[in-house]
Parts: C-alpha cells; sequence; structure tokens
C-alpha cells in the first residue's frame, strides 16, 4: 500500500462527505460506479449475519431514486447532517480495487439547533478507478447506534 | 397494582365519540396506569415469532410494556416466555438481545436455568434458608400462546383464549400476513425509538389515508377496493387492493416496487392488534412491527423482515431488496409515518380534542364498517381504551 494511496482514498471520503453535509445531494450517486451497492446496515443485523438493511440500493439508479423521494415525496423534519470520519485503513488492495475502511459519526441538528449524535459506524468500502477518479463500486455503511432516532431520509 | 391518574377523574370525555381529548398523551400518571390495566392487564401481547428462534435454545430479548421477558426456544420445542429476572434477587438473567444457548445463567450468583426454564443449579445451595428447594426457583414463567407461529404473551389470568380475543375475522389475514403457516425465517430489524406517546404511535401507523404519503402518487398507486374491520375490542384489520400502474416515471428502478408473490391478490393487508402491535404484509413484504412503551413519550418498534421457508433465492432476495427500501423509519414509500408520530406527540401538547372527520356520519355511534380510506376505524379502539382507564363520557 502507497502512502499516495491513502491520502488519494481518504480525499475520496472527504468529498463524499462533504458532498452529503453540503446537501449537494443531487452529486452523492456520482461518487459510485454505475453498477454499484450502497448499504446501510445495523450493527446487530451485520454481526447475526441477517441481510435488512436500512438502505440498499443495487444500482445508481436506485442511488438517484432515493434522492429523488427525498426531494419530491418525504415528509420529514428537516435537519443537517455533520460527518466525522477518521481511521481511515486501507485493508487491501488486488488489480485495480481497493479495499478501505474508515470510522464515522454523523451528527444530526434539527431546526430547533439541538445537535445529537445521530448515527455511529463504519465504511467498508470498495473503491475503483473509473475514468482516472476514484468511485465506489461498493459501500457497507455498517452503524452501532442499531436504534434509528425516528427516521433515516438522508444517506449515510 | 393502584396506579392512579387525577385526570381519569377530572376529565370528561368528549360526548362525541369521534373526539379524543389530547391531555390523554401528556400524563405520566396515566401512563403507569396505562402499563398495569393495558399491558400488564388482560391483553394478548406479541412478542415474538418463532421465525426469529427457529432452532432449540434460540431466545430473544424483549418487553411487554416496560417489562423485561426473554422468549426461549425450549429443549422441548415449546417456545415460553419469562420474565427476564432472575429467581434469586432478581438480576436480568440475559442481557444479548438474541442468541442461542441451552443454559442460561446469572452471573451474580451463579444459578443456572435450562432452556425449559427450570433451574439447574445454584452454588452454595447447603447454606440456603430451611426448605430451599431447586424446583421452586425456575425463572417465572408467563401464560403464552402461538397463532401461526406468532407468539403471544400474557400477564393475566383473566386474558380470554386467544382466538377468542383475536377474533374470527382476523385469523384468515393474520395466516396471509405470517406466510400463509407461519413457517417463517427473519431476514432482519430495523429498530426504533420513536419520539412520541404509544397512543400516539398506534394511532397513526397502520393504514391511513393515503394523501400522507406523495410517493404513493408519484407511483401511480391506485388505491383499489378495500375494507377496514374494527373489533370492539380494539384490534383493525385492513385489506386493500393495490392497482398497479404500467409505467413508473418516478423510479429509475422500478424492480423495486414489482410484486412477485403467488397471491391472488396483489393487496395490502394491516393488522392492529391491541394495544400496539402492527403486522403489515405490503407487495412481497412480510413484515411485524414488535412494538413497546419505553416511557410516556417514547416508543420503540422493532421492524422484523421475514421471508418464508419455500422462497426460492430469488424470492427471498427481492423480499430483502423491498424490506430494506420500502417502509420502516427508512422506507422511502413511508418514512413519513415516522414524522407524523413526533409531529402529533408535540401537537397534542395543546388543549382541546384531535377530532377525527372523514367518514363521521354521526358521531354518538361507533361505525365497525368503516369505508377504506375513513378516519373512524379508529374510534372503536380508542371507546375501549376509553372504557378499560375508567374515564367518564359526558352526556351531552
Ligand atoms: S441474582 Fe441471580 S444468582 Fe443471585
Ligand atoms: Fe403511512
Amino acid at each position: 500500500m502507497s502512502y499516495e494511496s491513502l491520502l488519494e482514498v481518504t480525499d475520496l471520503i472527504n468529498e463524499y462527505v462533504a458532498c452529503i453535509d453540503d446537501d449537494d445531494l443531487e452529486r452523492w450517486p456520482d461518487f459510485f460506479t454505475e453498477q454499484c451497492i450502497y448499504r446501510v446496515i445495523p450493527r446487530e443485523n451485520a454481526d447475526a449475519g441477517l441481510p435488512v438493511a436500512v438502505m440498499y440500493c443495487d444500482s445508481r439508479g436506485m442511488l438517484q431514486d432515493r434522492i429523488v423521494a427525498l426531494r419530491n415525496a418525504n415528509i420529514y423534519a428537516p435537519h443537517f447532517y455533520r460527518h466525522l470520519v477518521s481511521n481511515t485503513r486501507i485493508v487491501g488492495e488486488s488489480g485495480d480495487e481497493i479495499k478501505a475502511q474508515t470510522n464515522y459519526a454523523v451528527f444530526q441538528t434539527l431546526l430547533d439547533g439541538e445537535t445529537k449524535v445521530y448515527n455511529v459506524g463504519k465504511y467498508e468500502d470498495t473503491i475503483v478507478r473509473v475514468d482516472g477518479k476514484l468511485r465506489f463500486k461498493e459501500k457497507l455503511c455498517i452503524f452501532d447506534t442499531y436504534r434509528i432516532q425516528t427516521l433515516m431520509v438522508t444517506p449515510i | 397494582m393502584n396506579a392512579h391518574s387525577d385526570l381519569v377523574t377530572s376529565l370528561e370525555w368528549p360526548a362525541n365519540l369521534n373526539e379524543i381529548p389530547k391531555a390523554v398523551f401528556d400524563d405520566p400518571d396515566l401512563y403507569k396506569m396505562e402499563l398495569e390495566k393495558i399491558f400488564y392487564g388482560p391483553e394478548w401481547q406479541v412478542v415474538a415469532h418463532r421465525g426469529e428462534v427457529p432452532e432449540k435454545g434460540d431466545f430473544k430479548r424483549f418487553y411487554i410494556g416496560e417489562m423485561p421477558v426473554l422468549v426461549i426456544h425450549g429443549e422441548d420445542g415449546q417456545v415460553r416466555v419469562f420474565h427476564n429476572a432472575c429467581s434469586h434477587r432478581g438480576a436480568l438473567v440475559e442481557t444479548k438481545n438474541r442468541g442461542s444457548q441451552l443454559e442460561f445463567e446469572c452471573p451474580y450468583h451463579r444459578w443456572l436455568f435450562s432452556s425449559t426454564g427450570e433451574m439447574i443449579g445454584c452454588p452454595n445451595s447447603n447454606q440456603f434458608s430451611p426448605g430451599f428447594k431447586k424446583e421452586n426457583f425456575g425463572l417465572r414463567e408467563i401464560r403464552t400462546d402461538e397463532y401461526c407461529g406468532l407468539v403471544f404473551a400474557t400477564l393475566s389470568d383473566d386474558t380470554p383464549d386467544l382466538k377468542e380475543w383475536m377474533g374470527e375475522r382476523m385469523l384468515d389475514p393474520l395466516a396471509r400476513i405470517l406466510g400463509g403457516d407461519g413457517r417463517l425465517r427473519l431476514l432482519g430489524y430495523q429498530k426504533v425509538n420513536y419520539a412520541c406517546n404509544w397512543k400516539a404511535y398506534v394511532d397513526n401507523d397502520g393504514y391511513h389515508a393515503p394523501l400522507l404519503h406523495p410517493a404513493f402518487k408519484l407511483l401511480n398507486w391506485q388505491g383499489g377496493r378495500g375494507s377496514q374491520t374494527p373489533t370492539e375490542n380494539g384490534h383493525i384489520v385492513f385489506e386493500a387492493d393495490l392497482t398497479m400502474p404500467d409505467r413508473v416515471d418516478l423510479l429509475d428502478d422500478p424492480s423495486l416496487i414489482d410484486f412477485k408473490g403467488t397471491d391472488t391478490s396483489n393487496g395490502s393487508l394491516v393488522i392492529s392488534t391491541f394495544p400496539i402491535t402492527v403486522l403489515t404484509k405490503h407487495l412481497d413484504m412480510l413484515n411485524v412491527r414488535f412494538a413497546f412503551p419505553r416511557d410516556n413519550d417514547h416508543t420503540e418498534v422493532h421492524y422484523a423482515y421475514f421471508r418464508h421457508e419455500d422462497d426460492d433465492e430469488e424470492m427471498a432476495r427481492h423480499r430483502l431488496r423491498q424490506a430494506s427500501n420500502l417502509l420502516g423509519p427508512s422506507g422511502m414509500i413511508s418514512l413519513e409515518d415516522a414524522a407524523i408520530f413526533t409531529r402529533i406527540h408535540h401537537g397534542n401538547i395543546s388543549p382541546g380534542n384531535a377530532i377525527f372527520q372523514k367518514g363521521v356520519s354521526d358521531p354518538r355511534q361507533l361505525n365497525f364498517t368503516p369505508a377504506q380510506n375513513d378516519e373512524t376505524g379508529n374510534l372503536p379502539r380508542w371507546e375501549y381504551y376509553r372504557k378499560l382507564m375508567g374515564f367518564r363520557r359526558a352526556q351531552s
């Protein structure tokens, strides 16, 4: 593993969470390859080998569907996310695929101005290069905070 | 058993059956009474499905009201429900949410229990009080019954027989939600803490008019024929056909909302059992919402999704995809429900009554055959609740 690829992966993850935190969600699917998997799964399920996720998209189209629903159909309390990411490690490299893991914490602030720790977990990413840029081929968010507060509409 | 709320004596319940006093959502004393009279009283509480504990030794931790219980698939094949409290000094016997083991040990003084609840051993028992007998110190078992693998428990001896309590009308739809014969396998949980009183949860979960869910319209879903059947004792059964569109503009990937079931109807089934459990079959999702109140202002719901044992891999994958995207606290077609529970709970801290309108032709009569989209289906449950709690109804 090169220091350079770690820097590049870290950069990708920083850009990814900035896109969500800045509410630039229309750009969110662009971080993924056309054929991709995005799963947000409670750690309790993951540990028990139970496959149910709270979000499960297996194409970029489904990622777009999530955002279309969020913007046009879903009703929810407006909120901000703030992701803090750390401890990024490259755990495997083969061919043109990089496997990386990163801890994350999402703070959620509702319009009453109160900030709460909303969702804490880790990313398990499979990253490939498309047209010179790193993209997520698979992004698995395994969250420790497996009891969601009220609802989850914004991606992690 | 002596919780008391002054509200029960001071509040005069409106004479109109479609008016619900908001004060009942915001009274911690009343909540304590509800625990005693409803959750620990003569009602069946839904605590588990066999699909969650399919093998001998499998167990699940859950709650009846605020009481911790332990559901164990015993080595004799029977599923029992116990108080999750050691028969010695009362420590929680088990703290894992689920697992599999044939013995349960309380770590405090190492009392050991079998999967059928008997006491196996306790160190130093030669120094225990005179007449101490192991046989008398098994885990305290709670009365249970099962229907299509769905495990009910009740803390009262006065609770009627399970089928009588459910009523004839519920049996067939409930079986269909449970895969026809109850041979289900757990796909997983979505767990959520709703910041609302349990009555606000159950009054607004289950079926309601689709106005809240713009996605239904965007998906061109037309509500077809349907019915809702409330019962005198607080249950509601909904059945509705769904007319599937030939074109879905909203979704880039419309396979998500395919209906693959072999059932003759692609309809939705929703059952709400008194006091707090909702079960649904929507598209190909088989979903039991195990729920319990955490305190007056919070309700925890475990959305458990199942597949049928006979599903092929494709069907199982399809159910999984739908379960992971459509319903529940992050379901893209209905997460509005969660938003409404909180909004109702906060809005209820204001004077006056919540007033049901749609379908009310005579506010002094309960309607047991409301139309599909009427609000009146919830009113028999409220009347049952009022009587249980002993609220006086105004004469005029
Ligand atoms: S409290 Fe359980 S062994 Fe003493
Ligand atoms: Fe709904």
